[in-house]
């Protein structure tokens, strides 16, 4: 039998707390950082984010570097990229970031203007060999907070044997937004929607950044503010306006279905609109033997908005106790030729010339190199590191756009949300 | 019924007429506390002492880096005109609204099935629990995204009875429907002890009804229900204490993004996406407390309302 007092004693009534991690630490670094010998070799970390191919690569080159340099010994981790910065969010709070880190560069400003990476112009890093357009991007405020290892650009990946089984002409290296959506409508078309045009590309925050270049916009300000109104916004999401729910852009029930993988790397797309190092990605998970390159669209044919952006950046934490050690793991793996070798482009182009000139590029690897070099004529400045925050601003553009084609938001209420959204967290963060 | 008197009454008026037996009492107590500490000493440093950090924390804009600052009730303030915000509450409540009561339902219809005696019922007891012990694993969430997904067994299954629903997992529409079956599916907690409860009735009050010409739906009105009542009582207070703190499984189902269009945006994974993806932690921990607020008033609601229908032996009504 159950009686009320003996019952009610013996519920232990468990409130819902998720627990905040408050630890808040603030560890000490020596100047001049320790140092190791061949017998008594100092141990750094090195993290990175990436797939099981880019382990293996970066184990190599682990490898290459302990046999150069005896008295250092590398620790590698990694994770896949969205993991990768809620990790080093909750390293961050504790005070416990690796020594050294593959960075990138929407989320250089959160840690560098905040204090927890180290200054890579007080140690030893040889930047001769490297573009001097392309360093300011590793920079914030006179100190260099990253060094980049490679260099992308924005590109259209299409599949030349799916355009051929469709009939559809191979594009020819100019289009404007108009011919690139009838482009997209066509392949759609003439697959009986098996095959869709792409994904919608104002979906994509770096598409709609090379938009607003090529109509001479800066995205941010140099004070850390928006550059663009909310009427560009709405322009700019007009675009594709009349090829949402049709076969030219695929559903954003597939591309939800299909993640993490992306509709073009599960043939489901016949194009997609990106960075060019995704090539080797692409190449293995769509099992393609060819996938080629072409310039985004752009309606000024001398202004196609298009910059080389690092793919990648090498930083330190701001409390390694190996300075000395970091800076040389660093200098190894941007300047080294053999490490070339070992990456090829899959980190990107590699940004030293010491490293470029070093490395054999053939194949699909040769075909990301030669469109960069293609598209050289139309490269401008590459953009300095985005606001604090910046990782945020991205999610959430492609969050609503991606309501947006769900019919859950008009491009007027899209645009207000993003709006709202972005507003919030500059003020946050001023 | 019979009226006994409880254990812990009658042991409180002995201690008061005999203070050899206090001491002993005393020691007693010095001994629990001394094996107790441990975990004592465990549930301070990392239960108590994160919460009251947090509750600072949920009055300041800490940001994981820079130190906290405090801007009093701001947070709390900004939550209500946050859309997000309130979409995650929405789809948290729908979520507890409709899929505790079902999960109940199941769990008991099962555990009245259970409770007759047949061969083979250590087996199906098992076999009914398994899903709650794996349900809320990492790999299950996996199982089930395949399973919802375009092509999948689900869209299979449903297209051979002309069903065309495609998959769940990418429609704004069917992602909660897929979440409270995975709920409902690991009722096997709860069920035990609405066993345990049923085990307890005695066989005589329904003999004694079957003898008067009750039949099974007038059996479980007014005998299993009354006599249940408190171990319903207890199932329906944890299992909705326990909904609102749904996380792993959406977290994985939609990439730690509460997509498609926001609709598995459930509390907990605002709140984590809050924390550790735009780092405002400060705003996170106002959410906490919110939440622990929340939960412990409608705890207090079901304390309060079971009153008049939860019927406990020894009870004068």
């Amino acid at each position: 039998m159950i009686n009320r007092r003996h019952f009610l004693t013996t519920v232990a009534v468990g409130t819902a707390s998720a627990a905040a991690l408050a630890a808040c630490g603030t560890g000490s670094s020596t100047s001049a950082g320790e140092t190791g010998s061949a017998e008594n070799p100092v141990t750094i970390n090195y993290t990175w984010w990436g797939n099981d191919d880019r382990a293996e690569r970066t184990r190599k080159a682990i490898a290459l570097f302990e046999e150069k340099n005896p008295d250092i010994k590398v620790n590698g981790n990694f994770t896949d990229f969205a993991g990768y910065w809620q990790k080093r969010a909750t390293e961050a709070a504790g005070g416990g970031l690796p020594d050294v880190m593959q960075w990138d560069l929407s989320y250089l400003r959160d840690y560098g203007q905040r204090n927890q990476l180290l200054d890579l112009g007080t140690v030893n890093i040889n930047t001769d060999a490297f573009e001097k357009s392309l360093l300011p991007s590793g920079q914030i405020r006179g100190k260099t907070y990253g060094i980049p290892t490679s260099t992308n650009a924005f590109a259209v990946y299409y599949d030349p044997a799916k355009l051929a089984s469709l009939g559809i002409a191979e594009p020819d290296g100019t289009w404007t937004y108009q011919e690139f959506n009838d482009f997209l409508a066509e392949v759609g078309a003439k697959s009986n929607g098996e095959i869709f045009g792409g994904t919608d590309y104002t979906g994509v925050w770096w598409m709609f950044n090379i938009w607003l270049r090529q109509n001479n916009i800066e995205a941010f300000t140099e004070d850390g503010k928006l550059g663009f109104t909310k009427d560009d916004m709405k322009k700019w999401w007009n675009q594709t306006a009349a090829l949402r729910g049709t076969p030219a852009i695929v559903s954003e029930e597939r591309v939800t279905q299909l993640a993490p993988k992306s509709p073009f790397g599960s043939n489901v797309t016949a194009t997609e609109v990106t960075w060019d190092n995704f090539m080797a990605g692409y190449l293995a998970d769509s099992g393609a033997t060819e996938l080629k390159l072409a310039p985004v669209p752009s309606d000024d044919p001398d202004n196609l908005g298009l910059f080389l952006k690092p793919s990648m950046l090498m930083v330190a934490s701001a409390k390694t106790k190996y300075k000395d050690a970091a800076a040389r793991f660093i200098d190894f793996m941007v300047n080294d030729p053999e490490v070339g070798q070992i990456f090829k482009t899959s980190r990107g182009v590699p940004a030293s010339k010491t490293q470029r000139d070093g490395t054999t590029f053939e194949g699909t690897d040769k075909l990301v190199v030669d469109y960069e070099k293609s598209i050289e004529q139309y490269l401008k400045d590459a953009p300095e590191p985005p606001i604090v925050g910046f990782g945020t601003l991205e999610a959430s553009f492609k969050r609503v756009a991606s309501d947006l084609n769900y019919g859950k938001l008009t491009i007027d209420g899209a645009a207000d949300a993003w709006f709202k959204e972005a507003e919030d967290l500059i003020k946050q963060n001023a | 019924m019979t009226q006994s008197p409880t254990l812990s009454r009658r042991s409180s008026s002995s201690a008061h007429s005999q203070p050899r037996k206090s001491r002993q009492r005393g020691a007693d107590a010095r001994a629990g506390y001394t094996f107790l500490l441990p975990w004592l000493l465990g549930f301070i440093a990392l239960t108590v002492g994160p919460m009251i950090s947090s509750l600072y924390l949920s009055f300041t804009n800490y940001n994981l880096f820079e130190p906290p600052k405090w801007i009093g009730l701001d947070n709390y303030t900004t939550l209500f005109q946050d859309e997000r915000f309130l979409q995650s509450v929405g789809v948290t409540v729908s979520y507890v609204v409709f899929g505790t009561p079902l999960k109940l339902a199941a769990a008991l219809a099962v555990a009245m099935l259970l409770n007759s005696k047949r061969r083979g019922q250590g087996f199906y007891r098992s076999a009914f629990y398994a899903p709650s012990l794996i349900g809320a694993s990492v790999s299950i969430a996996i199982v089930w995204k395949a399973m919802f997904g375009d092509a999948g067994p689900v869209d299979q299954g449903l297209s051979f009875f002309g069903i065309n629903l495609g998959g769940w997992v990418g429609n704004p529409a069917m992602t909660m429907p897929m979440f409270i079956l995975l709920t409902v599916w690991q009722f096997g907690a709860p069920m035990v002890i609405f066993l345990a409860g049923l085990k307890q009735i005695p066989a005589d009050l329904y003999e004694a009804a079957s003898m008067d010409g009750a039949g099974p739906v007038r059996k479980f009105l007014n005998i299993t229900w009354p006599m249940l009542s408190p171990v319903i009582f207890f199932n329906l207070l944890m299992e909705t204490i326990h909904a609102f703190q749904i996380f792993a499984s959406a977290y994985i189902i939609s990439n730690g993004e509460g997509g498609p269009a926001g609709s598995t945006l459930f509390y907990t994974l605002y709140l984590y996406l809050r924390g550790f993806s735009d780092f405002r932690m400060g705003y996170a921990s106002a959410m906490a407390w919110l939440l622990v607020i929340v939960v412990g008033i409608i705890t207090l609601i079901f304390f309060k309302t079971s009153k008049s229908w939860v019927h406990y032996s020894g009870d004068a009504k």
